[in-house]
């Protein structure tokens, strides 16, 4: 009897298990399918919502664009409506490139990044990155609001530029881009003053002028005064290639060069008030400043707060040649692997923040200019005519095109802004740079590494105190101070053993 | 007694784990990439690179000069202030003392962005004196460390001994020369090297008032930004022990004073 109930114990028990487990399988089976995305962007460069009421930006009657909750929490409700999935993003900031470099050779791992061009050219180059899927580049799906929306200007860029035989545009998706440019109080400087980079080292502004404390866009603004003569040249100008050859110019990493650009950068260091990082925007609207070289969406952000308090400030276009810029998504081998939920859903995130509302707020949000010009879809351009159109009472009038940008060939439509006559000349002129600005724009590539350290060390000869330069009187006065001061040393422990 | 000691070795153990992780782990790291180059071979390339840079010995010489002129400024202006606090005749002592040790209680940026303006003030221009300008941010930011270890030991210095002194025939000066000055010692030490260890590498305050001259923080960290680890692990394992060196040195003074 005892072992028979034992039995029908042990039975019942199995039992129970077995339905546990199996309901528990069930269960698993049932529930969604969830993936998590490890973002990685840059600090403050995505809307995070909690907008104002008196924020809305009313493009039309049915169309105002408003940010409620965070860019974030939207996609992954946005991500779970189109594809039934419960999306995750584990979301992390970065500071500068070299600090995202570095924190992925540490460890971290991320599925989607968004680095700057050189970045992008880098890890490509260390065959870091995933091309994105055929069906990414289709039109015709109805979620591809990024080849849907993206400028032909930026399209063309990415088709264009290529490293190592591999086209950008397979790897990258844009997100925001800009130009280098100058920042400057109109009272004090001229327009012609302001319209080359020799300004950081025109000796009529001494301390009242700033640059990037950052080794490339120093270097880059160095080389472009070091190259003024051939760069401004008619010949160069006209040439048929010239837009190649300017890219050649502006990446010239040459020794002879480098050192040239060493000299004038040290010109440039004793006459900049300093090499800011984040002061820059600040100390022009306190007025320490008068120029500041600048990226054009800094610059935009560093306008609007001074016209806040009154000041109106400009920007110029260097005329030697500026550094066209873009930051980029990336999807990262380490991170996605072989994982296609995963790329789905990053590809998906990459879509979201290019849908036009999206783009408009994320735009009004960080002050940057975004890759996404619409397409079909006339958001971006409205939002762009809502920001820079003149009042009709306005008289001081002029048109601007930005028919490059916007026109992809596929409407009639003329891409022209009706803007106050100053307009070209500030934040339209560094949030949308005309035609005229873009044709003399170079685009950065990265250093190798035998350019890397010699640039670094020029770099570091430029900031550092060099021992090699303390004259040898120096050394005279300062060794015998030191062996008077030992001579007494000796002498007072002599008297003390004297004492004892 | 047995138990008492075993339970005493397991009380050590999560403070041995935090040692391993957060002391020996970083500094195993920084050795390893110190002594390699990019492609992981040994090598003493960095640490001759180091004695052979003049670049990397100029921000040496550049940052023990900012240092020492740091400290004997805040030595110059907190020895008095401890002095009149600890043994003056001041009603609210404590207030005073509060007034000079308030600002520890305040983020050093938001101090140095203000004083920043106060000296914009001053200047006009900050970008003309930029050496002036850091030696002004760093005292200011330092101060407090100087003041507080001179006014803890002065005010523990029976005043019994000032008096000795003077009923035995010194003068004011001479009393304090010999009685006082040797006595707070072990004050000044511990004041020095609060204030000079620190003050070698806290290139914030250089950064955030315009010097654009690198001292040790700002050129391991240009290294870094380079990709350059080796190097900059290097510069940073030789200033770790310069540091060791001099805190050595400074406690083994301290502790013979007080064998005397």
């Amino acid at each position: 009897m005892i072992t028979d109930r034992r039995h029908i114990f042990r039975l019942l028990l199995m039992v129970i298990i077995f339905v546990t487990c199996t309901s528990s399988l069930c269960y698993a089976k049932k529930k969604e399918k969830s993936v998590v995305l490890r973002v990685c962007n840059w600090e403050e460069y995505i809307d995070l919502g909690d907008w104002d009421d008196d924020e809305a930006i009313d493009l039309s009657d049915d169309n105002v664009i408003m940010g409620i909750n965070s860019m974030i929490e939207d996609f992954e409700e946005w991500y779970y409506k189109n594809y039934n999935v419960r999306c995750k993003v584990e979301y992390s900031t970065f500071g500068t490139n070299e600090e995202l470099y570095n924190q992925m050779n540490l460890g971290d791992t991320y599925d989607i990044v968004c680095p700057s061009e050189y970045m992008i050219m880098k890890l490509l180059d260390e065959d870091r990155l995933l091309p994105y899927d055929k069906n990414f580049f289709d039109k015709n799906i109805d979620n591809n609001y990024y080849i849907k929306g993206v400028s032909p200007y930026i399209k063309n860029e990415f088709e264009t530029n290529e490293i190592n035989g591999e086209k950008w545009s397979k790897y990258a998706a844009g997100y925001m881009w800009g130009i280098t440019g100058i920042v400057y109080n109109p009272d004090l400087v001229t327009r012609e003053e302001a319209s080359t980079c020799e300004i950081i080292r025109n000796p009529k502004f001494n301390r009242r002028v700033t640059i990037k404390d950052n080794v490339r866009d120093a270097y880059f603004a160095a080389l472009s005064v070091y190259k003024s003569d051939l760069l401004l040249s008619k010949d160069f100008r006209d040439s048929a290639d010239y837009r190649e050859r300017l890219a050649d110019e502006m990446n010239d990493v040459k020794k002879d060069t480098i050192n040239n650009v060493q000299d004038i950068l040290v010109d440039m260091k004793n006459n900049v008030y300093s090499f800011e990082t984040d002061s820059g925007k600040s100390d022009m609207v306190t007025g320490k400043i008068v120029a500041n070289y600048q990226w054009s969406g800094d610059a935009v952000y560093a306008l609007d707060q001074a016209e806040e308090d009154g000041l109106y400030l400009d920007f110029a276009v260097p005329n030697e040649c500026t550094n066209l810029w873009f930051d980029g998504w990336v999807m990262l081998k380490d991170g996605i692997g072989k994982d296609q939920d995963k790329k789905q859903a990053a590809q998906a995130f990459v879509n979201f923040l290019s849908r036009p509302d999206n783009v408009v707020r994320n735009m009004y949000y960080i002050g940057y200019t975004s890759v996404i010009s619409g397409g079909q879809d006339s958001t971006v351009f409205d939002y762009v005519d809502w920001c820079y159109s003149a009042d009709d009472d306005c008289e001081d009038v002029t048109e601007y095109s930005v028919d490059y940008f916007f026109n992809d060939g596929s409407s009639n439509k003329d891409y022209v802004l009706t803007v106050e006559a100053d307009q070209p000349y500030r934040q339209l002129g560094a949030q949308y740079p005309s035609e005229n600005d873009i044709k003399k724009s170079a685009i950065m590539r990265f250093f190798d590494k035998d350019a890397n350290r010699d640039i670094n060390k020029m770099w570091i000869n430029v900031r550092c105190f060099n021992i090699k330069d303390i004259p040898v009187a120096c050394y005279i006065v300062f060794g015998i101070i030191a062996l008077f001061i030992a001579g007494l040393l000796v002498k007072k422990m002599i008297c003390n053993k004297k004492k004892v | 007694m047995k138990k008492i000691n075993i339970s005493r070795k397991n009380l050590s153990i999560p403070y041995m784990i935090y040692m391993v992780c957060f002391v020996v782990a970083p500094l195993a790291v920084l050795l390893f990439y110190s002594f390699t180059d990019s492609d992981g071979k040994i090598t003493f390339h960095n640490f001759i690179n180091f004695f052979t840079d003049g670049n990397t010995l100029g921000t040496l010489l550049y940052s023990v000069v900012v240092a020492l002129i740091t400290t004997l400024v805040c030595l110059i202006i907190a020895y008095p202030v401890a002095f009149i606090l600890a043994k003056g005749h001041i009603k609210n002592k404590t207030i005073l003392l509060m007034i000079f040790i308030m600002p520890m209680w305040i983020n050093f940026t938001l101090r140095i962005t203000a004083l920043k303006e106060i000296l914009t003030f001053f200047e006009k221009n900050l970008a003309y004196f930029p050496f002036v300008n850091t030696i002004i941010g760093m005292t200011y930011d330092f101060l407090p460390f100087m003041i507080l270890p001179i006014y803890t030991v002065l005010i523990n210095i029976d005043d019994c001994y000032m008096e000795a002194g003077l009923d035995l025939g010194a003068d004011k000066v001479q009393a304090f020369m010999k009685i006082i000055l040797p006595m707070s010692k072990a004050g000044i030490i511990s004041g020095v090297t609060m204030v000079f260890l620190p003050a070698m590498t806290n290139y914030v305050i250089l950064d955030m008032l315009y010097n654009s001259t690198y001292i040790m923080g700002s050129l391991i960290g240009s290294y870094f930004s380079a990709y350059d680890w080796h190097n900059g692990s290097m510069i940073s394992i030789i200033l770790l022990t310069i540091i060791i060196i001099v805190t050595v040195l400074s406690t083994d003074s301290n502790h013979k004073e007080e064998r005397l």
